[in-house]
Formats: structure tokens, sequence, C-alpha cells
């Protein structure tokens, strides 16, 4: 038989034979190992799932006229420079006066969907636009009108040619709207009114512009920054902005966030990382009479620490192995519970967490082996 | 030349002198028993000769090398070539089958050889026991593996710490009986205890008191008669 | 006799007794730091999100609506306005501690030199107060608007600089080749000022075409002595649920208890409504895009901090729970010996159960103040400031410490107990 085949004997019947003493010992590593896989994968992934959220504060970019002519084209010509991955939201808006039982309101026309994505905090009493001839109102145009969802709304507007020659003969153009709902907003959007960009045409008779496109896009700031440079490069009917209010500020909050979590994974896993040291030299400690009879009868220093070493370097890759698996779980969970979506798994997590595991678990029983090592077998052996 | 020789040989830990003076010689092939009240020195002459104490002052010689001047590491070699140690309380590992803790021996000797071991089991009379763990072993059980170990390594001298002091009656004769057998062989024995019974067999009986070699005592009836099939026999009744 | 023994344990078997008490430590430091930063991580965070700017504002009553309908014509409106003198009455509201910083406004109408019509912005910069409580706070759009980038000079200081200073808007600046130390002449309604540019600033929107003076230098521009057009107020909010919008329609349609809840929770809602109460015919919404988001956030992080922090005390807890039961087990022989000589299962598992929680005691004491250190650390890394110590996380570490070391404490006892006394003395191991 081969001294290797020995020691593999060894190490297998301690780790099979002491069964409950090695499952506390691997209990430990595997949690160690949890901790460092999870919160690793949970550190990485934060950006990603809090920029999400952050999206709550809606446009980051915008895209504003820069030949003359808006359009339509120019802005999906602006939107395909960022990827559809990235980009939350593109609404497009064109801002014209009409007149709401006979006072002057302003009436955005743009598409609902869109300002839904871009715009997620704003607050809909009664229903969303689904189709055209329909409208939003501001609470405020809803509170001074005293209207309701539910009701129809007739809007007018005086053409241009007409304002300008001030002719009475020109009729307003009109067009009979469904009240949907009721916008909330706090802001300045509760004074206007919203419809869809097809019926702003067909009410002004002017159709193909628009006046600026709200674009939310899940990037940090530097990509951000870039895609605003590559849309101003390559497409010259529009011009891009930040809209610095948001993306400065979201810079500043998401930095803070994840030096949070990275200082949390660093305190939480140093802490675990001694807790399983000090499992380990538990381990070893308790076992220095074996040391001590197997010193007697004739090991060596060098041949001891092999030997168990090698059982905790195996403890802690097996230990790792868990670990890998349950801290997937635990980041798939806290991903699904905080962000109800599922984390993207950190592939280079596998080697790291079972090397680092390894590594832990060998160093930190490295030196009570040594100490237990220099134990004169004859104390060990005689007392108790 | 003798096998192993103390001149002079003193262990002191402060005041107290637990060998003052002693020398000694055991020959190949002779089984000396070493005995004692507690605290007489038994343990730190049996630590001495057995490689894992060094003496304060004098020399130890085993196979004509001074041993008290060699360090921890070359000890541990001539503890691994030289000597079978026998202890008390066995202390075999816990989690090894019987095989394996002879093999353990082996491993750390040479090379681990399954079939030598199970011979070894077999010469104590353990062959059918040998895939069992020591705590499936009754105590004189677990002592026959501790001497098949000590004995696996054909080491130059079995060194005996109370080898029956945790043992009935009939384990300590099975264990006896196994020493008669291999001092038969020519195997050298030297076994510390307290017990009179079980250091009279032996051929010479040195007693030790304060540290100095009280008396030594020859033993005139030693025939040196081969126990063996008794025990063969004692055996097969025990397993009854 | 019980105490000796005890003593005897801890004097002699100090090294292991401290390993234990470590690891308690550690446990117990992990259990303090991380309960301390999720306790405290929303009024952080929330600190943070200011950066956003405010989260409500107020406007006059009448003015909400038509004020602003006229003034999408360009119209001047004679409409109503909120006045200065009551501005202190903001920091006198129930949920005082809460507002964080509020900055009034007033726009008014002026024209430069060269006819261009302008929008001049009066507000605080900087603004000094002594409150009725003694404490001082310095509020306005210094920090109100954190996102504004200074491109040349300084911010306004109300404290050092006179009234006739001005911050310009840097497309404004651009188009009148005004840089910092120029002085512009503005010709308003009701006066003409030559104001100090003290700074040139980027805000990326409407406000870089506009003059933000000191509230005092545009009532004197427009005439409007001790008049306000809105105040906007950054609060710190707890994320609104269903009784706050049910309450933010129509405090009326709760019950008594259900409005003393509401009125006592810092919803965005209810300071809302307790601000409406100190300023007269005003009213006092949130601004959804900040409100909301902060919302969404802090909820997420807070959620976010609660799991890590049942991930490291379970792992603590296991930890602790781990060594326990092996150092106990280690004791087998001892115990066995006792045994021997006559000990009842009570005083063995009596004595046990004393060494360890004494140990314990020790060690969550020390855990706790280095855990209370480690979300200093934390704190002061991630926020710039210190994390509030919330009383509640003493009991809670305590009963941790004590619950983790009995469970770890149990296996090992019932196997000591069902040890027999002469195994444990022959059979060597």
């Amino acid at each position: 038989m081969k001294k290797r085949q020995m020691y593999m004997r060894m190490i297998t019947a301690s780790l099979m034979r002491r069964r409950s003493r090695m499952l506390v010992a691997l209990l430990s590593i595997a949690i160690g190992a949890t901790v460092l896989s999870g919160l690793i994968t949970i550190y990485y992934d934060v950006p990603r799932q809090m920029g999400a959220q952050f999206r709550n504060y809606g446009a980051n970019m915008i895209l504003t006229d820069a030949d003359g002519s808006f359009t339509l084209s120019d802005m999906q010509q602006g939107t395909a420079v960022i990827p559809a991955d990235a980009l939350v939201g593109a609404a497009p808006y064109r801002y014209e006066n009409v007149r709401i039982h006979e006072q002057p309101i302003v009436a955005a026309g743009t598409d609902m969907a869109g300002a839904r994505a871009t715009s997620p905090f704003w607050r809909v009493e009664g229903e969303w636009c689904s189709a055209d001839g329909q409208i939003l109102v501001g609470a405020n145009v809803a509170e001074s009108f005293r209207l309701k969802a539910g009701e129809m709304l007739t809007v007018s507007y005086t053409p241009e040619t007409a304002q300008t020659q001030e002719d009475e003969t020109v009729l307003d153009n009109t067009i009979d709207l469904e009240i949907t709902g009721v916008l909330d907003t706090g802001g300045p959007e509760e004074d206007y009114v919203y419809m869809s960009l097809a019926d702003l045409e067909t009410l002004t008779g002017e159709s193909g512009t628009i006046d600026v496109a709200e674009l939310s896009v899940s990037a940090n700031a530097d990509e951000l920054s870039s895609y605003v440079d590559r849309i101003n490069a390559s497409v010259p009917a529009v011009k891009a902005h930040l809209v610095k209010r948001v993306t400065a500020s979201e810079t500043t909050v998401l930095s803070k966030l994840q030096a949070l979590v990275l200082l949390v994974t660093i305190v939480v896993l140093a802490l675990t990382m001694i807790c399983v040291a000090t499992t380990m030299t538990a381990v070893v400690t308790e076992r220095r009479k074996e040391i001590g009879l197997r010193k007697a009868i004739g090991a060596s220093d060098r041949s001891i620490i092999g030997e168990f070493l090698g059982e905790s370097m195996m403890l802690g890759g097996i230990g790792g192995v868990l670990g890998v698996v349950l801290g997937y779980v635990f980041a798939q969970q806290v991903s699904i519970n905080v962000f109800s979506s599922s984390i993207r798994f950190q592939w280079l997590l596998v080697p790291i967490t079972i090397l680092v595991s390894i590594l832990v678990t060998g160093l930190s029983s490295l030196l009570p082996i040594r100490s237990a090592t220099e134990v004169d077998p004859a104390l060990v052996l005689k007392g108790e | 030349m003798s096998l192993l020789e103390l001149k002079n040989v003193y262990k002191i830990y402060g005041e107290l002198h637990a060998l003052d003076n002693v020398s000694l010689k055991v020959e190949k092939g002779e089984w000396v028993s070493i005995m004692g009240p507690s605290g007489s020195g038994k343990s730190t002459m049996m630590n001495i000769i057995g490689c894992m104490d060094k003496p304060s002052k004098g020399e130890v010689l085993l196979d004509g090398v001074d041993i008290s001047k060699e360090n921890a590491r070359s000890l541990t070699a001539v503890r691994r070539d030289k000597i079978g140690l026998i202890f008390q309380q066995f202390h075999l590992v816990n989690y090894l089958t019987a095989v394996e803790n002879v093999m353990l021996a082996q491993y750390y000797h040479s090379m681990p050889d399954e079939k030598e071991a199970l011979e070894a089991l077999d010469r104590v009379g353990l062959a059918d026991r040998a895939h069992h763990l020591p705590s499936q072993l009754s105590g004189g059980e677990q002592q026959r593996v501790c001497v098949a170990r000590a004995l696996i390594n054909y080491p130059e001298i079995i060194l005996a710490d109370e080898p029956t002091g945790n043992l009935d009656e009939a384990n300590e004769e099975i264990v006896v009986d196994l020493f008669h057998k291999l001092h038969n062989e020519g195997t050298t024995l030297i076994v510390v205890t307290h017990d009179p019974e079980v250091a009279e067999v032996a051929q010479r009986t040195l007693v030790l008191r304060n540290g100095k070699l009280h008396k030594e005592i020859v033993n005139q009836n030693f025939t040196g008669k081969i126990h063996f099939d008794d025990m063969q026999e004692f055996r097969k009744e025990e397993t009854k | 006799m019980f105490l000796r023994m005890i003593r005897g344990t801890l004097l002699r078997q100090w090294k292991k007794m401290l390993m234990i008490a470590f690891t308690i430590a550690l446990g117990a430091s992990l259990a303090a730091a991380m309960l301390s930063v999720m306790l405290d991580v929303g009024d952080k965070v929330n600190q943070e999100l200011k950066t956003y700017g405010a989260n409500i504002t107020v406007v006059p009553k009448s003015s909400s609506v038509l004020n602003d309908l006229y003034d999408v014509e360009g119209e001047e409106s004679a409409g109503a306005y909120l006045r200065e003198d009551e501005l202190g009455k903001i920091k006198t509201i129930f949920w005082a501690f809460n507002i964080v910083d509020y900055a009034p406004f007033l726009n008014t109408q002026a024209n430069l030199d060269d006819g261009s019509e302008i929008q001049v912005t009066g507000s605080w910069f900087n603004h000094h107060m002594e409150l009725p409580t003694g404490e001082t706070l310095d509020a306005g759009i210094a920090s109100m608007r954190s996102w504004w980038e200074l491109k040349e000079g300084l911010w306004l200081d109300e404290q050092t600089t006179d009234e006739n200073s001005a911050m310009v808007g840097a497309e404004l600046a651009e188009a009148q080749g005004l840089h910092a130390g120029d002085t512009i002449h503005v010709t308003g309604t009701a006066a003409d000022l030559l104001l100090h540019v003290s700074g040139i600033y980027d805000a990326g929107g409407d406000e870089d075409n506009q003059l933000y003076v000191p509230l005092n230098t545009a009532q004197a521009l427009g005439g409007l002595d001790g008049k306000v057009d809105s105040i906007e107020v950054s609060a710190l909010t707890t994320p609104d649920n269903e009784l706050a919008e049910r309450a933010a329609k129509n405090p009326a349609s709760l019950t008594v208890a259900q409005y003393e809840i509401w009125y006592c929770t810092a919803y965005a809602s209810s300071i809302c409504y307790q601000i409406q109460e100190v300023i007269t015919d005003s009213v006092a919404s949130p601004v959804r895009q900040v409100a909301d988001s902060e919302g969404a956030i802090l909820e997420k992080t807070q959620l976010l901090m609660v799991l890590i922090t049942i991930l490291s005390l379970i792992g603590a807890a296991l930890g602790i729970c781990n060594l326990v039961t092996a150092s106990v087990m280690e004791r087998s022989s001892e115990i066995g010996l006792m045994k021997a000589i006559g000990a009842q299962n009570g005083a063995i598992s009596g004595l046990v159960l004393t060494e360890i929680f004494i140990t314990a005691i020790f060690g969550g004491v020390i855990g706790f103040l280095a855990g209370f250190g480690f979300a200093q650390i934390i704190g002061h890394t991630v926020f710039g400031s210190a994390i509030t110590m919330k009383p509640m996380v003493i009991p809670i570490v305590a009963v941790l410490v004590v619950l983790v070391t009995l469970i770890g404490s149990i296996p090992a006892i019932r196997m000591l107990l069902r040890l027999r006394p002469a195994e444990v003395l022959h059979g060597g191991h």
C-alpha cells in the first residue's frame, strides 16, 4: 500500500468516523463561506439593483432639438444609442397652449406608456390612458374646473394663423376626450393636461414635431455621460443633456450605499473568518492527545502537520462548496425579497470562495497544530 | 555491549531529584521489570528510556549511541526505529480501526502494509477483530492492539508503561502471556509497573525508591517457558 | 464550594474560557454593530437622499390653482402670498425635528440694462435662525441645491455679504458676459438695484437663466415686502402606507386612534398637514418625484440591511453554539469524575452553565462595546457621521447572547449527563 493511500485513508477516516465533531467544524466553515459568497454577490449586485430603484426619480437624460425640427424619428435615433436593457423608458413631449372652459392650459402630448416608465412617481387617481381619445388632467386643473375621472372634456385650440390674424371667423379646433384619471405629482405637472401625441396632433392640425424627449436610463454616472457624448456625436438632429439634479444625487447616494454594503461585508466577513479560526483552533486543540500519541509512536512534526492540515483543508473545501451553494441561495432570496428580481451570479466567486475557505481553515488550524506538535508527548499521554 | 545502558543518570526538577544517579544495563533479549511506588521516578525513567525526555545529567546509551545529547527531531527518529511503546491508557486513535492503528506505526516508520499489520494482529490473537474501532473493543483487546502496534516495526526494545493497569485479571494474564511469547522470540522487554505479580514474571526486577535504584531482584525461577498454548486455550474460553 | 469550583475553572482553564469569551465577544460585536447600523441606516440614507432637494412644497392656498395658470400666460398675478414672518413656525411643528432644511422662494420679473427680461428669484442661501428651542439652524438653498455646480466665485454667504449680492445662472452669465466679482444693474417693478455677482452656478435646468438673490432683495425689487411665493421643505419622512394615503386625502376620514397614529408618524402627509396648521392660508403637498422615490429606496435599503443582519446574526449564533458545544464536550473526563464521586446531574449542569454564562457575560459586554465601535467606523466612513445608539440594541444583544449560549450548551450538557463515569475513567478517551 502506498503512503499516500494510507494518508487519504486516515483523513477520510477522521472525517467520516468523527462525524459529529467534524459536522460542527464543517458547519462553521460553511457559514463563513456562505457569508463570503452571499455578501459579495450582493455587494456586486447592489449598484444594478439599487440603480433600478433610483429610476423612481424619473428621467435622468433629456433630448432637445438641435437642428430646428425635432421629430419622433430623431428621438428614436437618439434612444437607439442606449442599450435596450439600460433604457428604462423614453417619452416624447410636445407642449401646446390649449383652452379648457375658455381658460388657457398647457397641454402635453406624449406616449403614455413611455411617460409612465420614465416618471414612475406620477400618481394617477383613476386609470392611465390606454388609447387615443383619452386625457389625464393635473390635480390643480381638475380642482379648478371640478373635473373627475370618467367625464368627457372638450379641449379647444386656436390655430396660430387665427391667433396672429385675430380673425374671428376662424373657429377654434376642438376635440372631445375622456378623462381617465387625475394626475398627482406634487410638482408643476399638476397644472397640465396630458393626452396622446396623436390626439394633440389632431387638435392642432400640425404633426411631426416634439419639443423634448425624457429618457430614464439605468446606468452609472460615467456610462451616462458616455451615452450623452455618443448621442451628441452620432445623432446631429438632437442634443442630449443630463438632468443634473437626478444624476448627481444618484451618484452620491448610490456610492454611499455601495460603500455601506462593502463595509458591512468586510466587518461581517472579518468576524466570521475569526469565528472559523477559533472553531478550527478548538477542533485541533481537542486533539492534542492524539497528536502526542502520533509523536510517541514516531511521527515527525512534518508528517503530523501534513495530516492535520490536509484534513482541515479538505474540510475547508467541502465547507467552501457548501458555502457557494448556500450563499447563492441567500443572495437570491435577498434579491427576490428586496428587489423582486433575481441576482446576477458571479461565477468567479465559486473558485474564490472555495479557495478562501480552504486557506482560512488551513491557516487557522496551522497555528494550533504547530503548537500541539511542540508538546512533549510524554506529558500529553500521561496526564489528563 | 549492552543494548541499553544508563550511566549516572540524573533528572532534576528544581529541588526534586526525580532520578538520582541511576545506572543500569539491559542486555539484548532481556525481560526487565521496573517497579516502585508512586513518585519513585518510574515514569521519569520510562520517559528517558522511551526517548520522550532527556536526563539532566548522565548518559543514556541505546545500541551504543548516546541519546541524551540528541535533539527532539532525532529522538523522534530513534523512538520510531528502535522502540515500541505500550501505554496504560492504550492510546489508540479512536477513529481508526484496529488494523489501521497498527498501520499507523508502519506509516510513520516506513510503508503501511495491511497484510503485515493483519498478521501482527493475528499474533496477538485479534485477527477477527481487525476491522473494529477501539470503542468496539474491550480493554484487553485494545491493549493487545497496542502490543501489535508496538511490535509491528520489529523494535529493539518494547517499553510498556503499566500495561496491565487498566485491565482485569483475565486480560492481564493474556497480556503477560503475550510478553512471554515476545520474550521467547527474542524481543527485549522493559515493563514499568507497580504490580508485583506482573513484575515478578520478568527475568530481573529493578526497584526504584526516591529516584534511586533501591534493589535488584533476579528471578531465579524464570524458565522462559512457552505459555503460548495456554494463552490460545484461554482465549477460546474467553470468547465463548 | 460551588463558587470555589467555578473560580477554579475560570482561573485554571482561562485559556479555554478566554477563547469562548472571545468568540462570544465576536458574535456580540457583530450583532451589536449590525443592529446599530440597521436601525440607523434609515435615518442615514434619508439624510443622503436630501441631496435630491425638497420633498414638500408649500404654496398659498388661493394661488395653488389659478396663479399657476395665469403664469402660463406670463401675466403677473395679483394673487396670494405666504407671509415671511411665519417661516420660523415651520420649525415648531410636531415633527420639527425631522425638518432638515427649508427655504422660501419669491419670483419676480426684472429687466437688465440691455432691456432683456429675466426672472429674479429671492431665497435664503444659508439663512441663520435662532430657534425657540435654543437650537440654531442654517437653512437655505446652499444645501438644498446640492446638485448645482459652482462655475465661478463662491456661494452667496448671507452672513458675510450685504444684501445686494446675487448668484447668476450659467447661461445668463454667458449671455451677459458676467463673471464672479462683476456688478449687474437690475430694474425691478418697485426698485432698481446694483447687485454684486458672488458666484455663477450650473444647475442643468431652467435656473441657469435666472438670477438668485437674497429674499429681501427680491422683495425690494418687486415691492413685495414680507411676502413669499412658495416654501420648499426638506424633511425626513417615513415611507407612506395605506393609512398615510387615506389621511392625505382627508384627515377627517380617520378614527381618533388612527388620526393619532398618523399625526404622530413622520409621514410626508402628516408633516404637510402640520405645516398647513402653522402657515396661514397655505397648501403643503409632497413632491412625489422625491417623496415616493425616497420611500422606495429607504424601504429597499432597510430590508437589505435587515436581511444581511439576519444572516450575520445566524452566522454569529452558530459560531458561538459550535464553540460552546465543542468546549463543553472536551471536559467529559472531568465531569465523569465528578459523577463518579457523586455529583448530581443538576449540580453538574448548574456548574457548567454558570461557568459558561460568566464567560458569556464577560465576552458579551466586551463584544458589545467593540460592536458599537465597528458601527461608528461604518458610520464615519460611509456617512461621515456617528451612528446613533439605539437603546433597544442592548437588550436585543443581551437576549441573543444568552439564548445562543444556552442553545449551544444544551447538546453538550445532554451528552455530558448521559456519560457513564466508568466509561470516561476507564476507556482512556
